[in-house]
Formats: structure tokens, sequence, C-alpha cells
């Protein structure tokens, strides 16, 4: 124990000295208290979020895809709660309409796909709506193999952005006619004589209830009642160049039509109650159920605040987000605005997933034309954007750590920085970017760099930046 | 997408644009920077064991959606499945590869029944655990960590390391290949393990300068997640320093091919991840725990072609793998083992494929193995309330026996009690 203390006192000394100079905070002392020693280092991040403006620039960090220092000035003129105001209600921007998406059969190289939305998300006035579109896509997840049609997952993606900050009951029943899902959890192909159960059953576990709160047969019942519903009707043929065949044109209807011919006509039982159930007397049992408002509330609460949120904060928000009818508006003006969202225990609580940290590191650069990179170096750190690793969506936080994430992480700093023309002075970068809270390695990194490009790599490549 | 942008390419040209200088002070923090930061000082030796001394290895393969039993390992004479699955089941039978007169194994599984023939291929049917649960990600949890309650939060092969390995400091005692993330099984706070997704990738673009850079940086950070990220990055600079010397001492025996065309393609690379992990066996960098997985068993649609081409794929690797070891003189260490999450529901539905189902055979691989079918032979006419196979063999016992058996371990500190034995080693 004297040794570790001793060590301490030294960082300590070392960061008062170093800190002093480049005009930043330090990390503070702190006796673990957390019963899981082991992982922690025995320091904490000194919490800054006594001031309004590290408030904000959490806010900003958490709640967007990143800010240049223009949005920054903005949102701190504005304030903390009229920013959290301007973010919930403006309405999200469209991104520019994906020319490939016209190609029959959607058959255009996701690559395309996935720099359309990079693009959006470097460049779109209004990053909340991305933050959100980002966080559905990984809740009512598709992935681009099984959908089969890139086209079908660019539809997705628009309706994810206009409908992040809706209701949940229209975004279910959006989300069970959207095509791409209609393929992805085999709805598409489930009949009344042989139902499929697949979407029936992470309707339930994982995009409503969780696990333990329906049962086989409730999963099996719902999967009756779901049936009937298939893709879309083609608008036109067109030839798939070079191979003398026709390929499916799909343009007007974007949602799945339904056939009363397999449709299961009958009485089920779901979820306690007996009745002719059709898709929406489904999605209306389910937003009945005690477990549903809690379930989304927690997973917002782990994207947005802390990986593991107290059951009395989920109450708190799951309340008013049931009683409001499931409005989304209402769910993350909560959180914004909880305590627990600017406590010092939430500082630097969350990691940042990999298309946050590089579109965030892009953007803190005042670089808007790096999505080709940014699209080719998320597979390593374990995100590629319309193909999550399983219905599950992405995992969070310690996950995005291992040995090759980090490597990436770094490798993709380097290949950043390499691009970049010009850079904002780093000085930008440890006030704007890292709070002014900086562990002592990472000063002392900085002091001994001898140039802004090296400073930016050791800001962008930090620990700090890696947190959220 | 591997080879749409030459990540590879770009990365080299940009670095050295890059021209990143770290000045004098960060060569004197890398120089004290070590590979084992602080977390592991602290790390809790005292619960540690007599290391484990055989240079035994085990190579888990998780076949990750829910792997069809009744595909994998067919029943030859049961006319009950031809009721059940009145479109999959004629051309699974007629074209399945015999073991015996009752079971064959999928037609595409050729290589693994030549090594059935020369006895190397242990088959465990009716692999389970009471009361199945149907979602994928409670039940691979489940497996994972070797416990159906739900309690335990370790992973099986994260326990084996850190109770019977000294794997602090030698982060390649147990190793993903292919993966980004440490799979479950692999997960425990108090071991250290590596996880490569690419080997050529596998590196800092900015050579060995910015590797000390990093090290420097990543030197007790403070926070909940500051040793996992330090761990992250020492066990990081270490496998780049390991894969260095392997790569340039190994010459494959065996031809890996993932130029495989899959109906619905899995994301897994299944052979560049066996030949990986074969660099790390024979070129002695102290590997112990492979794990590696092929994705895309979740067959509710279409099942004939898919599963019909992930057999293959299997096969295909998995038989390279083998010779490959066999060649390089290691094979007699080497247990492959198979594992997934359930098997699937014997009746099929209505779109061609088959929705999850519960107990299913595994496949044990390799010299250490001996050949032959053990478990108890799952009834198509008994099934259980969900119309599923019900399991004769608690998945812990499979655990116990490579525990045990192979590995040299205490199976019983690391699963908690002991289980019937299953004897399918020699």
């Amino acid at each position: 124990m004297a040794l570790a203390k001793q060590v301490l006192t030294r960082r300590q000394a070392l960061v008062a000295a170093v800190a002093a100079a480049l005009g930043v905070g330090a990390v503070r002392l702190l006796t673990p208290t957390l019963t899981n020693l082991s992982t922690r280092s025995g320091t904490d991040w000194a919490s800054p979020l006594g001031s309004e403006s590290a408030r904000i620039m959490q806010l900003l960090r958490r709640a967007t895809l990143g800010y240049t220092p223009a949005h920054l000035e903005a949102a701190l003129s504005a304030g903390f709660s009229k920013t959290v105001d301007r973010l919930i209600e403006t309405k999200p921007a469209e991104p520019p309409a994906l020319a490939a998406a016209s190609t029959p059969d959607g058959r255009f190289a996701v690559t395309q796909l996935q720099q359309w939305w990079v693009d959006q998300m470097l460049t779109t006035p209004t990053p909340f709506a991305e933050r959100m579109t980002l966080f559905w896509h990984g809740h009512f997840t598709s992935d681009y193999r099984k959908a089969a049609d890139n086209t079908f997952m660019y539809w997705q993606n628009l309706t994810w952005r206009r409908m992040a900050m809706t209701n949940l009951g229209s975004m279910l029943m959006q989300v069970t006619t959207d095509p791409a899902m209609l393929r992805y959890l085999d709805l598409a192909t489930s009949v009344a004589s042989s139902p499929n159960e697949n979407y029936s059953r992470e309707l339930m576990e994982l995009f409503t209830m969780g696990p333990d709160n329906y049962s086989e047969e409730d999963v099996r019942q719902g999967a009756l009642a779901l049936t009937g519903w298939q893709l879309p009707r083609p608008d036109s043929t067109a030839p798939a160049p070079g191979t003398g065949r026709t390929l499916p044109v799909y343009a007007s209807q974007k949602f799945g039509v339904f056939n009363q011919k397999r449709a299961f006509k009958g009485s089920i039982t779901f979820l306690g109650k007996t009745g002719a159930f059709d898709t929406q007397g489904v999605i209306d049992r389910i937003l009945a159920q005690p477990a549903t408002a809690p379930f989304i509330t927690t997973r917002v609460l782990q994207h947005f605040v802390t990986g593991q949120p107290s059951p009395s904060l989920v109450a708190r928000l799951a309340g008013p987000f049931r009683s409001s009818k499931y409005d989304m508006k209402t769910l993350m003006r909560g959180v914004f605005t909880s305590d627990e969202f600017l406590a010092a225990g939430a500082y630097r609580a969350l990691v940042k997933s990999p298309t946050e940290f590089m579109v965030q590191s892009a953007r803190a650069l005042g670089a808007t034309k790096l999505s080709k990179l940014i699209v080719a170096s998320g597979s390593g750190m374990g995100q590629t954007l319309f193909d999550p690793p399983d219905v599950g969506g992405w995992p969070n936080n310690e996950a995005w750590i291992s040995s090759n994430t980090v490597i990436e992480r770094v490798n993709f700093v380097t290949a950043a920085l390499a691009q970049a023309t010009s850079l904002p002075p780093s000085s930008e970068a440890v006030k704007h970017q890292l709070d002014g809270v900086v562990g002592p390695q990472t000063v002392s990194m900085l002091s001994s760099a001898t140039d802004e490009r090296t400073r930016w790599f050791v800001a962008l490549a930090s620990p700090e930046f890696q947190l959220k | 997408m591997k080879n749409e942008i030459g990540i590879n390419q770009l990365k080299r040209r940009d670095f050295l644009r890059a021209g990143l200088v770290f000045g004098a002070g960060a060569a004197g923090l890398a120089a004290g920077y070590a590979a084992v930061p602080d977390a592991f000082a602290r790390a809790v030796y005292a619960a540690k064991k007599e290391g484990i001394t055989n240079d035994n290895v085990l190579v888990m393969i998780q076949l990750a959606g829910g792997n069809d039993g009744l595909r994998t390992l067919v029943p030859l004479a049961d006319p009950t499945l031809h009721d059940l699955r009145p479109k999959l089941a004629a051309p699974m039978v007629s074209q399945a590869l015999p073991l015996n007169k009752d079971y064959g194994l999928n037609h595409n599984l050729s290589g693994i029944k030549g090594l059935w023939d020369k006895g190397k291929v242990a088959i465990v049917q009716g692999v389970g655990y009471p009361n199945p649960t149907f979602s994928h990600f409670e039940s691979i949890r489940i497996w994972e960590t070797g416990d159906p309650t739900r309690r335990q939060v370790d992973g099986w092969l994260g326990r084996t390391l850190a109770t019977s390995y000294d794997s602090n400091g030698h982060p390649l005692t147990g190793c993903a290949c292919g993966a980004t993330d440490v799979p479950g099984a692999l997960r425990d706070l108090q071991a250290t393990m590596t996880v490569i997704q690419e080997q050529k990738t596998f590196g800092f673009t900015g050579g060995t300068e910015v590797e000390a850079a990093v090290g420097a940086l990543y030197k007790g950070t403070p926070g909940i997640y500051g040793a996992l990220f330090d761990t992250a990055i020492a066990t990081a600079t270490e496998t780049v320093a390991t894969l260095r010397t392997s790569a340039a001492s190994y010459q494959p025996m065996a031809d890996y091919s993932d130029k495989v065309k899959l109906v619905y393609s899995s994301k897994n690379q299944l052979a560049a991840a066996l030949q990986l992990a074969a660099e790390l066996i024979v070129t002695g960098t102290g590997v112990k725990l492979l794990h590696v997985t092929l994705g895309g068993f979740d067959t509710h649609y279409t099942e004939l072609s898919r599963h019909d081409d992930l057999m293959a794929y299997l096969d295909s690797a998995v038989s390279a793998f083998y010779q490959d070891l066999a060649a390089h003189g290691k094979a007699d260490k080497v247990l492959i083992a198979t594992w997934s999450e359930f098997g699937r529901r014997p009746k099929e539905n209505a779109s061609g494929g088959t929705d999850h189902g519960a107990a299913a055979p595994l496949l044990l691989i390799g010299d250490p193995a001996k050949g032959g079918l053990y478990g108890g032979e799952p009834s198509l006419t008994d099934l259980d309330s969900t119309g599923n196979l019900k399991y004769a063999v608690d998945f812990r016992s499979v655990y116990q026996e490579i525990l045990g058996g192979h590995l040299g371990a205490d199976a019983k500190t690391i699963l908690g009690t002991t289980y019937d034995s299953v004897p399918f080693l020699t």
C-alpha cells in the first residue's frame, strides 16, 4: 500500500506541475469505494460538471456525434437547458437522396450506403437526429446481408431518422412492416399454417420487454397473430446489367403488404388476453405490459447516461414515458435533465462506440471528408454500419475494449491526421474535447510533443477521448 | 467488404505522411512502461492453483445462431423425421454419410467423416441443459458461463485462464481469433487474453514509435475503464511482438480457403481464423485456449442450401486446420470442440427453415478424441412441451471432460461441482 501511495503522490505532483503549464485540471485521488477494485486504477476522473460549459460539452458528446468550435460556441451561449430543448425540438434534417438506391433490387455496394450515412453524420445541422438514428439502428436492427436489398436498408435508415423522436407505438408498427425487417426476421415468409417465430420472439425479447416477461406460448401465439405480411410489390422491373435477367425495382411503397390469405384468422391468447388480435392488437398488448417502458428506458440510459442505471432512475423515467403514450421527447428530455446525467459518477462513465469515436474525431478536427476512412475503419473496432453482429445490435461500453479494437482506434487517428490538410490549434482539443480534465500520462505526452499534429494525435488517441 | 477500400494501403501511405514526433519526454515515459500495468500487479494471485504444466491446446468453435443438430448428425432410419420435416428431411437423409445404420454425418462433412474413419471424431449426442431458454442471448450466456441460473458473469474458459494459467503478462495464453471483442467464454476480470481479428492488419501503423507512445499514454489510466484500457494496450503490444516472430517462422502446410459462397454469408472468416490459430500453436507462442466463431446458423428460412453451405465451410476449414497441425507434428496436442447455443426445432416451419430448439450434438475432433458416439440418442417421438428434443447430457459434462481430461485443470473448481462423466478422450 505504501508503494501505491507513493506512486500516486508522485503522479499528482507531476500533474500539478504540467497541468499548471498547460492550464488544465488534474485527476484527483479517490478512495476506491466500489467493491470491484480489480477493474479500477485507484483514481477517478475529477468531474468538472460543476461548470456549465463542462455540462454542455458532456451533453453534446453524448447526444450528438461531436462538435466543432462553432457548434460549441452556439451551445455555450444558449446554455444547457435551452440546448436540450433545441436538440429535442429541432426537426431532423433530411440527408440528400442516395442516387444508388434506385438500382434494381437494391444491388449497389453497401459501402455507398455507409458512406452516405457517415457523410450525413459529418455535415448535418441536426446531429442529435443522427445520434438517435444510430441508437435505433442498433435497437430495431437489421443487417444488409440478410435484408439482401440495400435500398430496403436505405429506407430503414430514413425511417429511423424521421421517427426517432416520435413514439414507441408508431415505431413498432413501422418496424413490423419495414421491408428490411420483414426479411431480416423472416416475417415476410411466415404464414398461418406454419408460422415463423423469429420476429415474434425478438419483438418481445429485444425490441420491447426483455426476457422473462413473456412465455414460450406467447411467442407462438404472437407469431400466429403476426402472419400475413409480405414484402411490398415492386413498381417495375429493370434489366440486371450483363445478365439478361430482370430485377424488381422497389420505389413507391416502402412498407409491407398484408395478405389476408396468409394470415391467421381466429382467436389467440397473448400476454394474458384472449381475442382475435391483428398486428396492431399485438403491439397494443405489448405496450400495455409493465415491462415495456422500463426496458426501453434502460436501453436508452445505457447509451446516454450509465452502463448500469439504478432501478430508481429507470422507474422515475419509465413512468412519465409510459403515461405520455411512449413519447420519445418526454423520455429523452427526462434523461438529459436528470440529476444522474450530470452526477460526478456519470462523468466519463461511457465508452464511445467506434462510430461516435471516429465521427467525433473528424468533427473535432473540422474534417468533413473522412467518410471513406471512417467506413473502412469500423470493422476492426467492432462496428460496421448496417451490419450488426446479431439481432441484439451492438454491445456497448467495456465490450468495445479489446487488444484488437484499441490498435484500430489508434490507427484511425494516425490515418485521419495524415489526411488532414490543416489543423485547429491543439489547445482547443484539451480545452474543448477533453474538458481540461487530463490524466498525468496524457499531460506528459502532450507537453513533450513537439508539433501540433503530434499533440492532436495524443489528444485523440488518449483514453480521455475514448470516453463520453 | 474486404476488397472495397484497401485500408492497408491507406494506412501505410498515410503513416508515411504523418511523421509524428513524440519528443524526448515520450521516450522516457515509454521506457518506464511495462507490459504489465498496475491492474495485473494487483490481481489476486492467491487464488491461483499450481499452473498447468502440460502443453495441450483447446480450440472452441462457436457455431453461432443455433446449429441444427438433426442436419449435422442425421438420423437415417427414423420415419418421424420425414413427418416433422416434409421439405428438409428427404435430401438430408439420402445424402448423409453413414456412420452406422442409424446415423450419418451431413453430406458436406466429408473431411470430418475422413477423420471419423480414423477414430479422431467423438460426437456427444443430446447435449443441453434443464429448462432450456430459446433466446439466443440468454442461451449463449449460459453456455459461455456454464451457468443456467445466470448468476455467473465470468466465462468458463476465462475462469480456467484465471485459476489455472499464468496469463498475466502472457496474454496469448487465451486468444480469440477472427474477432474484435472478447468472447464471453473467455471473459474474466482476473485474466488477460488477446483478440486478433486479422493477422495482417494487427499492428500499429506508426510502428514502434507510436507503439511506445501509446504504451506510455495508457498507464495508470483513471476511471472505471482505466485498467481495461491499459490491459488492452499492453496486451496489444505484447501480441504484436509475438505475431512478428510467429509469422516469420510459420509456413502453412494446408490449403485454407475463405473463398466460399454462402447463401446468407457469415461475417466470419473461419478458415483465416483457424490458420492464425495454427500459427500460434505450431510456433510455440504458449497459446492454450483458442476461440473462433462461425456465424449464420440461425436458419429460420431456406435452411436447405444455407445449412449445407455452412457445413461445407466448417468442414473445409477444420480439415485444413487438422492437416496443418498434423504436418507440424502438433495434432496430438490439440482438441477441437464445437458448441452452439441450441439446436433447432425438429418440426420445420413454413419458410423452409426451423425455429429455435434445444438439445443437439457436439463434435470433438482431433487426436485427443476417442472416436465414437456418446451421450443419448434423442427421441423424435418423445419431445418436450415446446416440441423440442430432450437433452441427455448436461453440457457441463463435456466441459468437465475437456477441463480435467484434456487441459489438466481442476474442473470442479472451475465448474463449481461435478457432473456425469462422458469419456470421449483417449
